[in-house]
């Protein structure tokens, strides 16, 4: 250090010329020469002479000022400084005059290189400086400032003010020289090519340092940022983005833009990343997403039909991805989504049906429901893999469904056609011989089921199939399992309520209290009797869980069962005393066996079979009146079981009204089973069920009007009709003129009355 | 190791973390890097700099009020005059060891210990009149009596307190 020729250090009472004589060779010295070192000697005399000066007293400058006297009392102690101050600006603005000549002749890269280089020397040299005069700034600036003077910073920031105004706003001023340089950078980097992006950054966090907020220099304040950077850049970046997506979209498809603009985005985002202030990423981002994308969103709304027609995944994911980004760009898409999947559900329907509609009545409930779900499950996948699940999508796949699962080729105008497809496809399902009834199947099967269920409008109609379907399988025994309907039953309920799958649950409870019945009824018979030749189950089953109905003819019943059935019918009444017994003949079964052939055979019949069968036991031929005046069997009903028994070849039916035992009966079965569906019940059974959905709804209109005028006392039509809409289209879509007829009804009961003096107010009648 | 050269050119040899709770001497160090040149002090006598470094070596290691500490935590700071047990002993010097103190804590940057001599100073002020306070300090009055009447007119709302 002993080449450092430093003049010695000036004493404390050194005027004004000798002082800064001494600390502008020092403060050249840091802001030239500063790899050349300083040692603590210089660094310790400089800082001491700024301090000697700073607390000396005397008055040179502020005396000449304020010559002598109270009103320079009063103000306070008098701070040395502001020559230092002074001095400090003047030093700036030379040495900075000397910097911006020679950037005059310098362009783009190399005029960025050189201001990165003398920024990065200048901002070392003031940090010094600032520590140098840190006295100044503790005093004589804190002063100042607090007293309220604008334009005076500590020495750090007065150094980049100058800075501003010295060099920076003389280079801009020349067409933007310095923001040109860096645009042109950056738009030669979106051309593909390499750029020194540290250069940029720096430069451009000079930008972001030049900002000063007056009132608290503490703060950070990106106005020469924003001004000199950020606008221009967001511009260019507008142009250049406007100029490319439309050239790209005149020479290629959409498929590829989608891929391009995704890129473009995601480049940006980097960039701000790699080299721009983190406040430029809501400006510059939702300018691309404009430009990009809301600028040809009509293009990519009308190719969205042709990537969901090929399944183009991936593509519709990339459009989905984009289009998400700006507010309005989803909403044409979930609209034609929609549209989508109902076409497809009613084609896949119309192609399963045949063109003319042929195959309506013979329609497979499996083929039917297996139809709709495919085009569920593929659509849902849809939503799942390229549009994220959104729920605007799936509000979309909901709504096609619930269109085109309630109405369609198959269904015409008839709203219970799917809940009963449905439902019997349940039934299948839920059946013993179910091929497809190993366990984890049945009960995918089962979830399927109710993946449509949600969509069904007329709940209702599905529960009133559903019981009757059950109580088939419960009776007949014919339950896959115990665990399988208890399951579904629960899925039931979860979607609908207790309310819903009360009933259900009651036939449960009603099958196993009768098995304990015929248990201990047995027990009893076996202690008390000892000719119970009959092997007897019963099931008791409480009337208005079961959609049962007792027969409306007359029955003898065969004397050979007679006395269980005496038995049976004074064992309950000890039990239950007071409860009525109805005996539905029309759904027991029995089993007989023969004695009469060489083989014996069990005979597995309806009671009414066996009814007739069992006259057989006499006789071996009967006429046909006969048989009427043994068993009180209608002869209508009667020719029909009879024609079944002849069918089977039980019986012969050689002359007119005449019936024979067949004595050479021969079957391949050990058990035959007899007991088949005569044909006409099983259409009745259907405009039964609807018969009984029809009913049930009236009651169920007429219900919640009464609950609604009771809870609002009075109403006006309109809101009325609204209201009990709102409340049961749960469980189905009430019809205005049912809703009409019910009020009609409950003004006749005196439920509700007209409000005098109005023609569509309605009253509560307490 | 620092070594630190006296106005009266005696040398200290102290560690870095002590003689730092001396801002100036931080950021210098800082700035230049550590080598072995000894660090002249020009401002401090060998026998202010000795009480200062028994301050600065009892206080190592606490933390330093950042440099830009915000206004609220410098007001409480300037309004309380509690000064704590030991540098209370500490301070507990003849009043030109004490002016040297104060005057060698605000070229050397140690806020906290100017603070304390501040303090010391204000305690000592404390309660007492003009009249006790310029004998206490040893102060000729220079005022005229105008002067002397329009100042404590000027300064009537610090009566009373």
């Amino acid at each position: 250090m002993s080449s450092n020729a430093a003049p010695a250090m000036p004493p404390a009472s050194a005027d004004l010329a000798t002082t800064w004589a001494f600390l502008e060779e020092g403060v050249d010295h840091i802001m030239t020469k500063l790899q050349t070192g300083v040692s603590y000697s210089k660094y310790m005399s400089l800082y001491t002479v700024a301090y000697n000066y700073c607390t000396s007293s005397k008055m040179s400058g502020a005396s000449s000022d304020h010559p002598g006297g109270l009103s320079n009392r009063s103000a306070g102690a008098n701070l040395m400084g502001s020559d230092l101050y002074n001095n400090l600006i003047r030093y700036f603005v030379s040495h900075l005059k000397t910097l911006r000549e020679a950037s005059d002749a310098l362009q783009d890269e190399e005029l960025l290189r050189y201001y990165a280089r003398e920024w990065d020397r200048y901002t070392t040299g003031a940090n010094y400086i600032n520590r140098l005069f840190t006295y100044l700034n503790r005093h004589w600036v804190k002063r100042e400032r607090d007293e309220g003077r604008k334009g005076v910073y500590p020495v750090y920031t007065l150094a980049l003010v100058q800075w501003k105004t010295n060099f920076f706003m003389h280079v801009q001023q020349k067409n933007t020289k310095l923001a040109g340089a860096i645009l042109r950078l950056i738009e030669q980097q979106r051309n593909g090519e390499t750029i020194d992006q540290g250069l940029v950054k720096k430069v451009v966090d000079s930008f972001v340092s030049l900002g000063l907020d007056d009132t608290d220099i503490n703060k950070a304040c990106l106005d020469v940022y924003k001004e000199h950077f950020e606008v221009p850049f967001i511009d260019a970046t507008e142009k250049y983005y406007k100029q490319e997506s439309e050239s790209f979209l005149a020479e290629s498809s959409v498929s590829d833009y989608l891929k391009k603009a995704e890129e473009r985005l995601r480049e940006e985002e980097d960039r701000v990343e790699r080299y721009l202030h983190t406040q430029t990423r809501k400006p510059l981002i939702s300018k691309c997403e404009h430009v990009l994308i809301r600028e040809h969103s009509e293009l990519m709304w009308e190719s969205f039909q042709s990537l969901l027609d090929y399944d183009k995944d991936e593509d519709l994911q990339r459009m989905y991805a984009l289009l998400s980004r700006i507010p309005e760009g989803l909403e044409p898409l979930r609209k034609k989504f929609e549209e989508h999947v109902k076409k497809a559900g009613l084609s896949a329907v119309t192609k399963l049906i045949g063109e003319g509609a042929e195959n309506v009545d013979s329609l497979d409930p499996k083929a039917y429901v297996d139809a709709l779900l495919e085009i569920h499950q593929k659509n849902s996948e849809t939503v799942t893999r390229s549009f994220r699940g959104e729920a605007g999508f799936v509000a979309s796949l909901d709504k096609a469904c619930r269109e085109f699962v309630n109405r369609n080729a198959a269904t015409g105008t008839s709203t219970s056609k799917s809940p009963e497809l449905l439902a019997k496809h349940a039934d299948m399902l839920l059946r013993k011989n179910n091929k497809m009834a190993e366990e984890g199947d049945l009960e995918g099967a089962l979830n399927r089921v109710m993946i449509l269920f949600k969509y069904i409008e007329d709940k209702d109609v599905f529960q009133t199939f559903y019981t009757t379907k059950l109580s088939k399988r419960l009776i007949h025994g014919v339950s896959a399992s115990d665990e399988s309907e208890a399951s579904m039953i629960s899925k039931l309920k979860e979607a609908c309520g207790f309310e819903y799958t009360n009933k259900l649950q009651r036939m449960f409870t009603d099958m196993s209290l009768s098995k304990d019945l015929t248990d201990s009824f047995k027990e009893r018979m076996q202690q008390n009797h000892d000719d119970m030749d009959i092997n007897f189950s019963i099931m008791v089953l409480g009337t208005n869980f079961w959609p049962l109905t007792a027969p409306n003819n007359e029955f003898i019943i065969p004397t050979e069962i007679q006395p269980t059935y005496e038995r049976f019918q004074k064992y309950y009444q000890t039990k239950h005393s007071g409860r009525k017994l109805t005996w539905l003949w029309n759904y027991s079964k029995n089993e007989l066996r023969t004695n009469y052939l060489n083989q014996k055979y069990i005979l597995m019949t309806s009671s009414y079979q066996m009814a007739i069968l069992l006259q057989y036991n006499n006789n071996d031929t009967l006429s046909l009146s006969e048989l009427v005046a043994a068993t009180s069997i209608n002869k209508e009903h009667l020719t029909q079981i009879l024609a079944l028994l002849v069918k089977a070849k039980i019986l012969i039916n050689e002359e007119t009204d005449q019936y024979d035992l067949n004595p050479n009966f021969k079957s391949k079965k050990i058990r035959v089973n007899l007991n088949l569906p005569i044909k006409a019940e099983v259409k009745a059974e259907t405009t039964d069920v609807l018969k009984t959905v029809d009913e049930d709804r009236k009651y169920v209109i007429q219900a919640t009007i009464v609950r609604i005028m009771k809870a609002r006392k009075t109403m006006k039509n309109q809101a009325l009709i609204q209201e009990v809409i709102s409340q049961i289209s749960q469980r189905f879509a009430p019809k205005i003129p049912d809703i009409k007829k019910a009020i009609d009804t409950l003004l006749e009961k005196e439920y509700i009355e007209r409000v005098e003096g109005t023609r569509d107010t309605f009253a509560y009648v307490a | 190791m620092v070594l630190l050269v006296t106005s009266d050119n005696e040398q200290f040899t102290t560690e870095r973390e002590i003689v730092e709770r001396s801002v100036l001497i931080k950021n210098m160090l800082e700035d230049v890097g550590e080598t072995d040149q000894p660090i002249p002090l020009p401002n401090v006598s060998s026998s202010v700099l000795k009480k200062v470094l028994e301050y600065c070596e009892h206080h190592r290691g606490e933390p330093l009020p950042s440099a830009d500490s915000d206004q609220s935590q410098d007001e409480t700071r300037k309004r309380s005059t509690d000064i704590s047990e030991w540098d209370q002993k500490f301070i507990n010097v003849d009043q030109e060891m004490l002016f040297e103190i104060i005057l060698a804590a605000n070229y050397l940057d140690i806020k906290s210990l100017l603070d304390v001599g501040c303090k010391t100073v204000a305690n000592m002020i404390k309660g007492k009149t003009p009249e006790e306070i310029r004998k206490l300090f040893n102060i000729v009055n220079d005022f005229t009596p105008e002067e002397e009447a329009q100042i404590k007119k000027e300064n009537e709302w610090a009566e009373d307190r």
